[in-house]
């Protein structure tokens, strides 16, 4: 591709995604994370150790920036503060936003790392060759890289009693990312499916959304209008497949972090309130 | 069981007597049968029909990683456990558990569990066998005064509370040592004075306004899991909840507020009753029927004088009872920098006030209505027992003391001389999971079975909306063939302190399902059997009380003046130990996931530091990351320093929880603990021990690390990743 066709070409490029692609969906994992109600008390990251089998790297290893934190909770201050944050702290929940514009899937020279019929952004731990083009590429830095052998120093016996024998221990070279709980996705969509019937709205919980203390995080299937998770997007007129939002009603809370980049992220935060007294 | 034992004394065994609540339906002769209490023990050991490989099945039971409470559910695959969430069933935790909650399997499946009982033998501690340990402990108890013997325990409720109770009466005895270092003790007290009752049920849900004085309800107050699903329904009101926090260094709650307002611990209770002029003044709120004292106090404190001590703009203190007034009902609440003060009864009782001038009480402060099994209820502590328990050592009136769910030798200050007490007992027993400092300096160690492999009831002390006894059961069989559950241990002790009644009980499981039988027939379902009925309760997680209701009688509560009067001397800084959701007292320091779970406001992963403002350690020559020598009168730690503005410039703040000398490979030599710095200075009403007022100074050595932590920048540098929007917008778009 040379640069002048790049160039005479780009706004069509920028707009390849919303036009074309692959959107039948049966299913299309989304969050809707309350930045309000979200009080940063670190359970969402806890259960997410607990329920996906994530290495504790230890203080010299998180010190390179090696923590497996598939989610993490991130703490800003206010910039405008002036001896002290007298607005609290911001707390932003960052985990793998399922992009349906992935821009780590286009750039794994194996294909280790896809989108499944679920929407999902999926990693096949068995292909990967540990190019890291993928985590590079992440505009999140959601992507987690094994650069050791972690199963001895994180689980010395009997702590691998704990490991949730629904997914894999990784082993060193290998990327690994947040999978929406795709092990826990399976099972509700197994269990309705012995059933004949749809999963129902709840049915399929990640472990973070399960844990929030004060259900700050939504879990639940885009394409089921009545789910909580769509009623959300729907209330604050957000919608997939565009770099920028056309609400009715601006002043709705619902927003999607680095939209423009057309990654089609498919987590909407709605904005944290504050009251200035 | 023997027919001599009399109805009342019956209930009093089975942990359910003291209230003379109606126990009409309790069946006594045929529940209590040995050979019932046998045929169970090994059933539940047994796998289930349903059980299949590949599929994991939830049982209920209830989280001991703090005293909260919450019931839980523990997933359970190829008989081992695997994970744990909330029971959605309990109304105290709605199916949520915080992350020390979630951690509950690291602690079950540590690497660093005690396998075998230990006896010092010639100054160190061997394995021995049960038979030899027990043997050890009863030789010492028959040779003992029986008032000589103790307890020292962390909060206790349930079954377990009932047999400890009953052992130490049995040896006639009254020494139940009750320590918690994360506790409400002081506000409990107040409200004893002012309400009637300790710990009344609050309504954050219906409170307007919330104005927290360092009452970290979010974190590490109470029931934090239960107060943050409140809280999202504070925020959600038709009108969103307004949150105000006054504290020395940002809690989770302050770091959620509206207003954060730095504070210098002590000074609260000035700012309260700063807030109660304005209330009189400008508000016309009616202080008649307060005492004199405290009417003399609210005229003294004008925005002015206030303003002089606290350090707070005066507009901002008339703003805030504007506030109060205004978004009614609302809630005042304190906590620990509170409380920790030589003055905390009466800077508690000050912010109490409040609610009495505003009207909340009987609004956002219930009562909890009478529990009807006084026995079950948790023996709640926080740290004046520790003061009681050096003195009566040092008196050398202990003979022999048991440990459990405590560890005074870690989290006692080095100037209350803990370590010399702890020689003064000739004979100690510890029942732990692991080896602590207080475990290392036991005679005997008995290794305790995980709350995860044992069985019990809890009644935590902050009950919601629906009381409930919430059970406990194992999830799984024990690790280790040699751990006991700590119901059975001491039931054992009672076997032979009160051989008569308790032989009748095979184990502690027995003894359970027969007090669970003994409950009154409302407890069950019409037409269920005994055991349906027990089955029932274990599956639901939880047995629900009727509570008796009560009012809340607001008492006049005179106090003195909560003004700090102390200078500090030559030491400058306010110290704070402060608490971190996770790491608790320390007791979670030996738990991966928590030692690798940044710190909430800080960031900060595996280590302990200095919180310092900027403005400090410039005058100081401090650096983010400078190795600091952090001083007071009884003693040093040296952490590195981590600059933040979520502190007041006359505080130095060190958490709590690391600097363990013992307790396992994650904790162990693990940062510093600054429990050891501190004062042994009473709180003057209760006998507290006043944490929030020790002075300390910082001095910078020629070290520095980096400080490791999660995150590289501090603010969005201009991004928008939390957006932040005005109240007046949300009101537009969701509120009413």
């Amino acid at each position: 591709m040379s640069l002048e066709n790049l160039l005479g070409n780009w706004s069509q490029y920028r707009k390849g995604h919303e036009e074309g692609g692959f959107h039948d969906y049966k299913h299309l994992w989304g969050m809707a994370i309350d930045l309000d109600i979200c009080i940063g008390c670190n359970a969402c990251a806890t259960a997410c150790y607990a329920e996906n089998n994530l290495a504790v790297v230890g203080k010299e290893r998180f010190e390179k920036g090696q923590a497996m934190h598939w989610l993490r909770l991130e703490r800003y201050w206010d910039q405008n503060e002036l001896d002290h944050p007298a607005q609290g702290a911001s707390f932003l929940p960052m985990m793998c936003q399922q992009c349906d514009a992935a821009t780590c899937e286009p750039v794994c020279p194996v294909a280790a790392t896809y989108h499944t019929p679920d929407g999902l952004n999926a990693q096949v731990y068995n292909r990967c060759i540990g190019s890291r083009y993928c985590s590079n590429n992440c505009p999140y830095r959601n992507r987690y890289f094994n650069f050791y052998s972690y199963y001895e120093d994180s689980w010395p016996e009997p702590l691998n009693m704990q490991l949730n024998p629904d997914l894999t221990v990784r082993d060193k070279g290998v990327m690994e990312k947040c999978t929406f709980c795709v092990q826990r996705i399976r099972v509700a969509k197994d269990n309705a499916k012995m059933e004949n019937r749809p999963v129902a709205d709840g049915e399929a919980m990640t472990a973070c959304a399960q844990a929030c203390p004060t259900n700050a995080i939504v879990f639940g299937d885009y394409m089921d209008k009545d789910s909580q998770v769509a009623k959300l997007w729907k209330k604050h007129q957000v919608k997939l497949r565009l770099t920028k939002q056309n609400k009715e009603n601006p002043e709705l809370r619902g927003y999607r972090i680095f939209e423009e980049l057309n990654v089609d992220p498919s987590v909407m935060y709605l904005e944290r309130v504050r009251e200035e007294v | 069981m023997s027919g001599k034992i009399d109805r009342r004394n019956f209930l009093k065994i089975m942990g359910l007597g003291g209230a003379g609540t109606a126990l009409g339906g309790c069946d006594l002769p045929s529940t209590v049968t040995l050979e019932e209490g046998k045929e169970e023990v090994v059933s539940y050991l047994m796998p289930e029909e349903y059980v299949i490989p590949g599929v994991g099945v939830w049982y209920a039971s209830t989280c001991a990683q703090c005293a909260a409470g919450c019931g839980i559910h523990g997933r359970v695959r190829e008989g081992r456990v695997l994970k744990l969430e909330g029971n959605p069933d309990s109304s105290m935790n709605h199916g949520k558990i915080c992350m020390m909650g979630q951690s509950g399997v690291q602690a079950h499946y540590n690497p660093d569990r005690i396998k075998t009982p230990m006896l010092r033998e010639g100054g160190n501690l061997v394995a021995v066998s049960w038979e030899k340990a027990v043997g050890a402990i009863q030789e010492k108890l028959s040779a003992a005064n029986g008032d000589q013997v103790a307890w020292f325990t962390g909060t206790l409720s349930g079954h377990q509370a009932a047999l400890v109770s009953n052992h130490l009466e049995a040896l006639g005895s009254r020494k139940h040592y009750i320590h918690e270092p994360i506790n409400a003790s002081v506000w409990q007290a107040v409200n004893k004075d002012m309400l009637g009752e300790a710990m009344p049920r609050l309504r954050l849900d219906k409170a307007q306004m919330i104005l927290s004085f360092g009452a970290d309800f979010l974190g590490t107050w109470i029931s934090p899991v239960h107060f943050s699903g409140e809280y999202a329904k504070f925020r959600k009101q038709k009108r969103r909840g307004l949150l105000v926090t006054i504290e020395p260094k940002m809690s989770l709650t302050g770091a959620n507020s509206d207003l954060w307002i730095p504070a210098i611990p002590g000074t609260e209770g000035v700012i309260a009753l700063g807030i109660a002029h304005q209330l009189v003044k400008n508000h016309s709120k009616d202080m008649s029927s307060l005492p004199a004292s405290v009417q003399g106090l609210i005229n003294k404190y004008d925005a002015a004088t206030t303003a002089k001590i606290a350090g707070i703009d005066e507009k901002r203190i008339q703003r805030i009872a504007e506030l109060l007034v205004e978004r009614s009902p609302s809630l005042v609440l304190a906590g620990a920098p509170v409380e920790g003060q030589a003055k905390g009864y009466a800077s508690v009782a000050a912010v109490m006030l409040l609610n009495q001038l505003l009207g909340n009480i009987g609004q956002t402060i219930e009562s909890q209505g009478s529990f009807p099994f006084n026995q079950l209820k948790a023996k709640t502590g926080g740290t004046s027992d520790l003061f009681s328990f050096v003195e009566t050592a040092k008196n050398k009136q202990l003979s022999v003391v048991f440990f459990y769910g405590t560890n005074p030798k870690f989290t006692a200050p080095k100037a209350m001389e803990m370590d010399s007490a702890l020689n003064d007992v000739p004979f100690k027993v510890a029942i732990s999971m692991f080896m602590d400092e207080t475990s290392m300096a036991a005679d005997v160690v008995l290794p305790a079975a995980s709350y995860l492999e044992d069985w019990g009831t809890h009644v935590a002390a902050y009950q919601p909306q629906q009381t409930a006894i919430s059970m406990q059961q194992p999830l799984m069989e024990k690790l280790y063939a040699e751990t006991r559950g700590f119901g059975d241990i001491v039931l054992d002790l009672l076997k032979v302190a009160k051989k008569d009644v308790y032989s009748a009980f095979a184990d502690y499981y027995a003894y359970l399902k027969n007090a669970h039988a003994a409950l009154p027939a409302e407890y069950k379902e019409a037409g269920m059997t005994d055991g349906d009925a027990w089955s029932a309760a274990l599956q639901k997680g939880l047995v629900n009380v009727a509570t008796g209701s009560m009012s809340l009688p607001v008492k006049p509560v005179s106090f003195g003046d909560p003004a700090p009067a102390d200078s500090g001397g030559k030491f400058a800084y306010h110290f704070v130990p402060s608490a971190r959701l996770g790491m608790w007292d320390g007791r979670h320091a030996n738990l991966p996931w928590i030692q690798e779970a940044p710190d909430q406001i800080t960031k900060v992963v595996w280590d302990s530091w200095a919180e310092i403002h900027p403005l400090t350690a410039q005058k100081l020559g401090i650096k983010n990351g400078s190795i600091i020598n952090v001083e007071s009168e009884h003693g040093t730690a040296k952490v590195q320093a981590v600059l933040i503005k979520a502190i007041h410039p006359d505080v130095i703040a060190i958490p709590m929880g690391q600097g363990h000398e013992e307790y396992g490979r994650y904790a162990k030599g693990r940062g510093a603990n600054p429990l050891k710095l501190l004062n042994p200075v009473k709180e003057e009403t209760t006998g507290e021990l006043a944490m929030y007022a020790t002075r300390v100074n910082a001095s910078p050595t020629s070290q520095k690390e980096v400080v490791v932590r999660l995150g590289a920048s501090d603010t969005q540098a201009g991004r928008r990743f939390v957006v932040t929007v005005p109240v007046e917008q949300y009101q537009r778009t969701e509120g009413a």
